[in-house]
């Protein structure tokens, strides 16, 4: 066999592995696979194979022996760096956070390993063995890794297709959660190499081929599981954060009538005396009546009514909950909101929905709890645009806010336990590119304006 | 002299109002003029590029079965961005808010009757000159900068410093009383403000006009609201150098 065809063999190998890898892994993640990185991934796998493959090698002509030389600790380390170059390239291609494609990569990983060495195995142990070397290179190399990414591709595509991701992100809601499942999948992807350490005379057969594939039976299914579980808890509680948010819009649908009710009172009482006035035909008086009564309407349920005709404008029904929400606790607070969305907004704007409602929530409860608590005035505008959608919320204050120190993290006005909003609030916001912010003071009004683009 | 443009689709209410705004133009004799009452809020549009800005605008809210008031005005902002607008509206409970944010309009005016419209307008002049005198001195160099379509001019002496944070190209523009966070590179501002502006560190950029203090030992620059800038030693050696 010649060299060339030896090196390419090799390479073939790990390019697959890297392919399949990046597949699966993006599938994991639940989107679609976006090729300039897999190019870059796959570069650069392949030459962290070749260099921990060198290492390896110069350990071994340095006459280290061939202990040192074989260590499954060059495998880990090998996959570790592997896992956290693919980690760090999908976090820049979809911008998700570290933890997630980390884990999902270092999980990936595990199952393409795991993949691979049964596929080899198999094939292995049913393929008719002839003497010729080029055959067996065929089916211990090509057969098997060609299939591996065979697998990853068709994992992927399920695992897109039943939205595995919306499991897989409940796994990281809290940071203890997050590094779990990051430790658990981290312990999953060395096994095959800690289980050479332990026990490295085990002569690979159809017995082990087997056992790791139960292993990755049961290994997905636990986590698939913690997943689903920790996916239902959270949707039971975001299904009673709804309740309350609609038994607050009730609340105010019931107010409406009972305004309602009493002005249809009002109004009957003042038109038998215009009908009085009229039979007596007094048109001054009568003139007199409609200037007096004319915005008596508007001054009555204008506000309430306008404030209804806004919320049905977002079309984003988790923002106009929330929006619902608020406007109901200011008004418990005797406080004055006003609230104007001018245009239908769409329900795709340029920010997954869960950030857009935990940006909205820190403005609009910053906005409250600076508010004075005598004659607080709160103004919330949502303007949909072409190309953006312009947040801004706007609230007075009873000590002018230190616009210096404002950017220093844990700013506020309230004393102790409060102003971590605000630093949250620019994380959320940092994560998406081309979205802007403003705050500034303007009429004795602290105002917070949010910028994003549509997509 | 600044130009003033009345548009809306109202003959009766176009024609009072231009009566109005030349009256109280002549009373309040200051530099305003010529007056334009206009249909078409095309025409204005073509119009506003012939004569000087910044200019007043009197906009309706509505146009039939044509552009919004609110487009209409970002349409003008584009080339005015420092021009006066006031809406005229029919009704009173207008999204005024909206318009008071996103286009930093001034006031609006609701059609009725001729007394409380005067007095609307002559409030609105009154203030739209107090604004114009404030402007006057320092009216000189501005920083443009573009926040998705929008454009801003920002007067080069109110700006304190610039700031990078992160690693997303994200920049963090401090300004007296206001603070303004978009995507774009310090090496674009560095080098299109030129002199006037130091590159005391990595991620920061200041206006030189509005330094306070340079503490050497700290490795600080104090800027005179208060706020402290990093020093590198870069710069450091490059500071004293000039001394």
């Amino acid at each position: 066999m010649s060299l060339a065809f030896r090196l390419f063999s090799v390479s073939y190998t790990f390019v697959f592995m890297a392919l399949a890898l990046f597949v699966l892994t993006v599938g994991i993640l639940g989107r679609k696979i976006r090729w300039g990185y897999l190019g870059v991934f796959a570069g650069g796998a392949v030459v962290i194979q070749w260099l921990s493959m060198g290492v390896s090698m110069i350990l071994y002509i340095a006459g280290a022996g061939d202990a040192a030389a074989e260590s499954p600790l060059f495998d880990i380390a090998c996959y570790t760096l592997t896992a956290w170059f693919l980690g760090w390239l999908l976090y820049r291609a979809f911008r998700l956070p570290l933890w997630h494609t980390v884990t999902a990569a270092v999980l990936g990983n595990f199952i393409i390993l795991t993949t691979s060495s049964v596929m080899t195995e198999a094939l292995d142990a049913y393929s008719p063995l002839f003497d010729r070397q080029h055959f067996l290179v065929f089916v211990r190399f090509y057969i098997p890794y060609t299939l591996c990414l065979a697998v990853a591709c068709l994992a992927s595509f399920l695992l897109r297709k039943s939205e595995f991701y919306r499991y897989f992100s409940a796994l990281f809601r809290s940071r203890a959660r997050a590094v779990l499942t990051l430790a658990v999948s981290y312990i999953l992807m060395c096994t095959l190499p800690v289980l050479r350490i332990v026990s490295p005379d085990t002569a690979p057969d159809a017995k082990y081929a087997m056992f790791f594939f139960a292993l990755i039976v049961v290994g997905m299914f636990l986590i698939q599981f913690a997943a689903m579980y920790t996916a239902g808890q959270d949707k039971i509680r975001t299904q009673e954060e709804t309740i309350l948010q609609q038994q607050a819009h009730m609340e105010l649908l019931e107010e409406l009538q009972q305004e309602i009710r009493a002005f249809r009172h009002d109004f009957t009482n003042l038109f038998s005396g215009l009908t009085l006035q009229a039979q007596e035909g007094d048109l001054a008086g009568i003139q007199d009546f409609m200037r007096k009564t004319s915005s008596y309407f508007d001054d009555k349920l204008g506000s309430e009514i306008a404030q209804m005709d806004c919320l049905n404008n977002i079309g984003l029904y988790p923002l106009r909950s929330l929006l619902a929400t608020k406007l109901a606790k200011m008004r418990q607070m005797r406080m004055k909101a006003v609230l104007e969305v001018l245009y239908p907004v769409k329900d795709h704007p340029g920010m997954d929905t869960e950030d857009l409602l935990r940006a909205a929530g820190i403005l609009l409860d910053n906005a409250i709890e600076a508010a004075p608590d005598q004659d607080g005035l709160v103004r919330i505008v949502l303007l949909q645009e072409e190309k953006q959608l312009f947040l801004a919320v706007a609230n007075n204050y009873s000590s002018k806010p230190d616009m210096a120190a404002l950017n220093r993290k844990g700013y506020t006005t309230k004393g102790r336990g409060h102003g971590t909003g605000l630093s949250s609030y620019r994380k959320i916001i940092s994560r998406y590119r081309g979205c802007a912010m403003r705050t500034y003071l303007k009429d004795s009004m602290f105002v917070q304006e949010l910028f994003i683009p549509v997509r | 002299m600044i130009p003033v443009y009345i548009c809306d689709d109202e003959k009766p209410v176009r024609e009072k109002l231009e009566r109005i705004i030349a009256d109280q133009i002549m009373i309040l004799d200051n530099d305003m003029g010529p007056v334009r009452a206009l249909e078409d809020p095309e025409i204005l549009l073509r119009r506003q590029r012939e004569d000087t800005v910044p200019a007043i605008y009197f906009l309706d809210i509505d146009f039939p079965g044509q552009i919004s008031g609110l487009t209409l005005a970002q349409k003008l902002r584009e080339y005015d961005p420092r021009g006066f607008i006031v809406f005229i509206t029919a009704h009173g409970d207008l999204a005024f808010e909206t318009f008071r944010l996103r286009l930093e309009a001034l006031d609006y005016i609701v059609k009725g009757d001729t007394a409380s419209m005067t007095l609307r307008v002559q409030k609105c002049l009154e203030s739209i000159q107090e604004r114009m005198k404030a402007q006057r001195p320092g009216q000189g160099n501005y920083c443009t900068i573009k926040i998705l379509d929008t454009v801003r001019h920002i007067p080069i002496e109110s700006i304190l410093y610039f700031e990078a944070v992160g690693r997303r190209h994200t920049l963090l523009l401090h300004l007296d009383q206001e603070l303004l966070e978009f995507n774009s590179s310090l090496e674009h501002f560095a080098e299109s403000l030129g002199e006037d502006f130091w590159r005391c560190h990595r991620s920061y950029l200041v206006n030189r006009a509005r330094i306070r203090a340079v503490h050497l030992k700290e490795q600080t620059v104090e800027m005179d609201n208060g706020e402290t800038c990093l020093l590198s030693r870069k710069a450091k050696s490059e500071y004293q150098m000039r001394k």
